[in-house]
């Protein structure tokens, strides 16, 4: 394992030049050729011109990951030079005819990062400029590679016969062909990536033209070789698996209100919303999914919650601003017993804070949502995968429960991709449960008292109901009498005790590693990945380690977290927050508390790099609190 | 039944909700729908209470503050074969509830929105409401107004409503007349009633109300064809202006060249009103019935 492939590639440009698309190629080509990726996004919240970039991380294991340093980093202007130059470990690809851009000319490098930059170049007397930086990893003994892609799209250009802002779209190709070219792996994978990724023949041409002309400027550096795939894999992201376990759940009717990074989900659904249903009845084989965008978060959680009332099974997806604004909606669901489930995509905070990056901060903000006590189900996502499922559960326990479930999302998880082995997503077994159900009656009673604490529910349009926010007797109709608040409001928080009873406590958590190790990691939602993918490298130096994720807050798995917490020498708390939100959850119900923390919230991915040094600093006793502020 | 599944109005004597809710409750039972079929949705305030005290086999949803249309919203899109009617306050719908007002129109769902016009918030205790006028003082308002007031009926004609009419609490024979055509109507209906709050509204007393309420004859409030609908606006908006004066009741405005809501998203779904979200069978013997391989083939790594 500790010798597999590992490349970290980057490619970086401003917003709206293409970098997803050269990315998506790259990453296309490679997965084409046998390898695995996990891709992580970055980008400002800007539409044209800000600096955005992806990391890919290539390995012939999966991954899930990202690493500190750039094995090749892909540019095609000077700013990504002077952003990332200081990552590379391994070779720079630039512009030629940018090596005179001086850096106080980047209009958008902010200032901060510019004083840095002129910090390292000026101390070792560099001028401030791509050529200084090309000076100073040159003196690093770190190669580039310069590329004069004007000459290069010229000679296409000739051929193709086609304008130069036609053609000029194809430097990406050539950065992305160069590296394809380092890595050593057959140019037919990256034609056939090509010949996928443009349909028009004219495009076609151009980009193979840039793909031949790239590859032929290098020779191989990494000598991989094409690796057979056995059966199948897919390229999935966590906004792609949240539409599709939703999907697949029998969502019928979405809601959102435009916002980053929870809108892509809606959109997707939107785009696929004819689906394929099996049915003996012709008529009943295709089907529509409803996505309706609101006019604000308000109306799009409580038309989700409305729709859930008239059977459909029905949700809304949305971010932290979002969220704020479904307060008072989620509490009416919560008092009205309707399955609603929301899936909140977490991005950093608070107020707009940081719009397209990541956090784990809203956590007990979820919990505890809305005024008023209601019982809430409370899943959190650690990967792809998981989140389908997790996607798929979350409408069934809403309905078993008839309460407000919210799916926790981070950014890092709904914009990053993964390669995995189709066979690692089995479907098959899913089941829909739809809880308890009756045609209803003349005298029916929506919230009638059970020992479950769970009342059958009719749907509108069966028979007579009532439903109000107003504390409430059976029927629904508002009472404020002492002895049906004394009971309806035991009724409805009796849910969570027998949700907490039905789901089994293993299937609220993971663990990884040794869980009888000395030292237990302790994480949740997308810090699982850079811990997990950094488990072997510490175990490696010896250290014996497991790890706990939480995979449902609410109800808490407070008997098995606390056997598997209870004695441990060590307990490190990791999460993308200041306060280690999920590890005060634990300790409020298990009442066990981390020795350590390694945190992080400047909106980046962690890094399995970062997760191991943290846990050399923590084990050798030189630190109870490791604050993280890598990347980008 | 151990325990009653009606419910007592506890309005205050004389308010005008009771009429809106009498006018209501017997129009909708002459439509000749199963009741069951029938949903009305309110918001808070007085005349949030409307759900609550139907006392037939109508079913009844009391929502949130503000918030009546989007709770409407989803139910008729979800099972458009239920007759949505809502009712929500001045204060409720065009105060807290404003953008969901205006958003409904823009929509043209097929529903009937009446709106309880009397210029104050009741369940409150008599602060000024969004259609009182400026440097009107109720009585138990500290100061003068300094809000300017919004044109109930203007606000609906610009936001997309299709019809638009306005009738008088105390008037059951005109609101129900008004209500059957609205329910009638294809698309979003708005009935701005005006409405005396007879603990709290002084000004707009139902004598202030019966010297000025006319019934308009002269105006011709029917677009034709799309080429209209603009000089009609114009006209009603004309009418709207009436007040100090003279109080014009009855129909302002009536569009069905616009498409509804459920018409749109027919073009998309060319059976959603058939196999609406709310009756699809999504699951055999719990078997997601939804096939996802085609999602799949579309992000399967494609290899050579």
């Amino acid at each position: 394992m500790i010798n597999m492939v590992r490349i970290t590639w980057v490619i970086g440009g401003p917003q709206g030049t293409g970098v997803d698309t050269s990315a998506n190629l790259f990453g296309d080509a490679i997965a084409r050729s046998g390898y695995y990726i996990f891709g992580n996004r970055e980008y400002y919240s800007n539409i044209k011109g800000r600096h955005s970039y992806f990391t890919l991380t290539v390995s012939d294991q999966p991954t899930r990951s990202i690493s500190d340093d750039i094995d090749i980093l892909a540019t095609f202007e000077a700013e990504t030079v002077f952003q990332h130059f200081r990552q590379v470990k391994g070779v720079l690809i630039y512009d030629k005819n940018m090596e005179g851009m001086k850096l106080s000319n980047m209009a958008f490098l902010e200032n901060e990062i510019k004083k840095d930059v002129r910090e390292v170049l000026s101390k070792h007397g560099y001028e401030e400029s791509v050529k200084g930086v090309l000076d100073y990893l040159k003196n690093a003994g770190i190669p580039v590679i310069a590329v004069d892609y004007d000459a290069q799209l010229t000679k296409i250009m000739n051929e193709v016969n086609l304008s130069s802002t036609v053609v000029g779209r194809a430097k990406n190709v050539i950065a992305v062909s160069v590296s394809f070219g380092l890595l050593g792996l057959d140019k037919k994978f990256l034609l056939s990536a090509v010949s996928s990724m443009f349909k028009k023949e004219e495009y076609q041409k151009i980009n193979s033209r840039a793909v031949e002309y790239g590859i032929s400027l290098v020779q191989s550096q990494y000598g991989l070789k094409e690796l057979k795939i056995d059966g199948t894999r897919l390229r999935v992201d966590g906004n792609y698996m949240s539409a599709m376990g939703k999907i697949l759940g029998g969502l019928r009717l979405q809601t959102y209100y435009p916002i980053t990074p929870a809108s892509d989900e809606s959109d997707y659904i939107e785009a696929n919303q004819m689906l394929e249903m099996e049915n003996e009845n012709q008529d009943l084989r295709k089907a529509g999914a409803v996505v309706l965008q609101m006019e604000d978060e308000i109306a799009a959680v409580n038309t989700a919650i409305s729709a859930t009332l008239t059977g459909a099974r029905a949700s809304t997806a949305t971010s932290g601003p979002g969220f704020s604004l479904m307060a008072e909606g989620i509490g009416w669901a919560g008092m009205n017993e309707a399955p609603v489930v929301v899936t909140y995509y977490m991005r950093g905070g608070p107020s707009t804070g940081l719009p397209t990056r990541s956090g784990q901060t809203d956590l007990k903000f979820a919990i505890n949502v809305g005024h008023g006590e209601f019982p809430r189900i409370i899943i959190a996502s650690g990967d792809h995968l998981e989140v389908f499922n997790d996607s798929f559960m979350a409408l069934n326990l809403a309905e078993r429960y008839q309460t407000p479930v919210i799916h926790l999302i981070e950014k890092t998880l709904a914009n990053s991709y993964s390669i995995i082995d189709e066979s690692t997503f089995n479907y098959n077994p899913l089941r829909i449960s739809r809880g308890k159900l009756t045609k209803g009656s003349d005298n029916y009673k929506r919230f009638e008292f059970s020992d479950d604490g769970i009342s059958p529910r009719a749907f509108l349009g069966s028979c007579k109901m009532s439903y109000t926010g107003d504390e409430h007797n059976q029927f629904g109709h508002i009472s404020e009498e002492v002895n049906n608040r004394f009971n309806m409001y035991e009724k409805r928080m009796k849910k969570l005790e027998t949700a907490d009873k039905e789901i089994p406590e293993r299937e609220r958590i993971n663990v990884y590693g040794n869980p009888d190790a000395d030292t237990m990691i302790l994480t949740w939602g997308s810090s699982k990945l850079p811990v997990l993918d950094a488990l072997d490298m510490i175990k490696n130096d010896g250290i014996d380690i497991g790890m706990l994720q939480i995979k449902m807050f609410s109800p808490f798995p407070r008997n098995t977290v606390r056997k598997l917490l209870e004695n441990k020498q060590s307990i490190i708390a990791v999460e993308s927050s200041y306060m280690a939100q999920g590890a005060q959850v634990v300790t409020e119900n298990t009442r066990i508390e981390p020795t350590h923390y390694i945190l992080k919230w400047n909106g980046r991915m962690i890094t399995r790099d970062e997760i191991y040094k943290s846990v050399r600093r923590i084990k050798s006793g030189a630190t109870k609190r490791v604050v993280l502020n890598g990347g980008v | 039944m151990e325990e009653s599944d009606l419910i007592t109005s506890d309005w205050c004597p004389g308010c005008g909700d009771f009429g809106i809710l009498r006018s209501e409750e017997s129009v909708l039972k002459e439509l000749g729908i199963p009741l069951q079929n029938i949903v009305i949705v309110s918001g808070i305030g007085c005349s949030g209470k409307t759900s609550q005290f139907v006392n037939s086999s109508i079913s009844g949803i009391h929502t949130l503050h503000g918030r009546a249309l989007p709770f409407a919203t989803g139910i008729k899109v979800a099972n458009p074969n239920l007759e949505v009617v809502v009712n929500v306050g001045d204060g409720d719908g065009l105060g807290i509830g404003a953008g969901h007002f205006v958003n409904a129109g823009r929509r043209n769902l097929d529903m009937t929105v009446l709106l309880h016009d009397n210029g104050v918030y009741g369940l409150t205790k008599g602060q000024a409401a969004p259609t009182l006028k400026l440097k009107e003082q109720v009585k138990s308002m500290p100061r003068p107004n300094i809000n300017g007031e919004i044109n109930p009926i203007m606000l609906a004609l610009a936001s997309g409503y299709t019809f638009v009419a306005r009738g008088y609490a105390y008037d059951v024979p005109g609101t129900k007349e008004l209500l059957k055509a609205a329910i009638k109507h294809k698309g979003s209906a708005l009935i701005d009633i005006l409405q005396p709050c007879p603990t709290y509204n002084d000004i707009n007393t139902k004598e202030w109300y019966e010297k000025r309420i006319y019934k308009m004859t002269d105006l011709d409030p029917v677009v034709n064809t799309p080429g209209e609908s603009y000089t009609k606006i114009a006209n009603a908006i004309v009418r709207a202006g009436e007040w100090e004066e003279k109080i014009p009741l009855g129909l302002f405005y009536k569009n069905e060249t616009v498409t509804t809501y459920e018409e749109r998203i027919s073009a998309n779904i060319p059976n959603y009103i058939s196999y609406s979200p709310a009756v699809q069978q999504i699951e055999r013997n719990g078997v997601p019935a939804t096939l996802i391989e085609k999602l799949l083939s579309s992000r399967r790594v494609i290899t050579d």
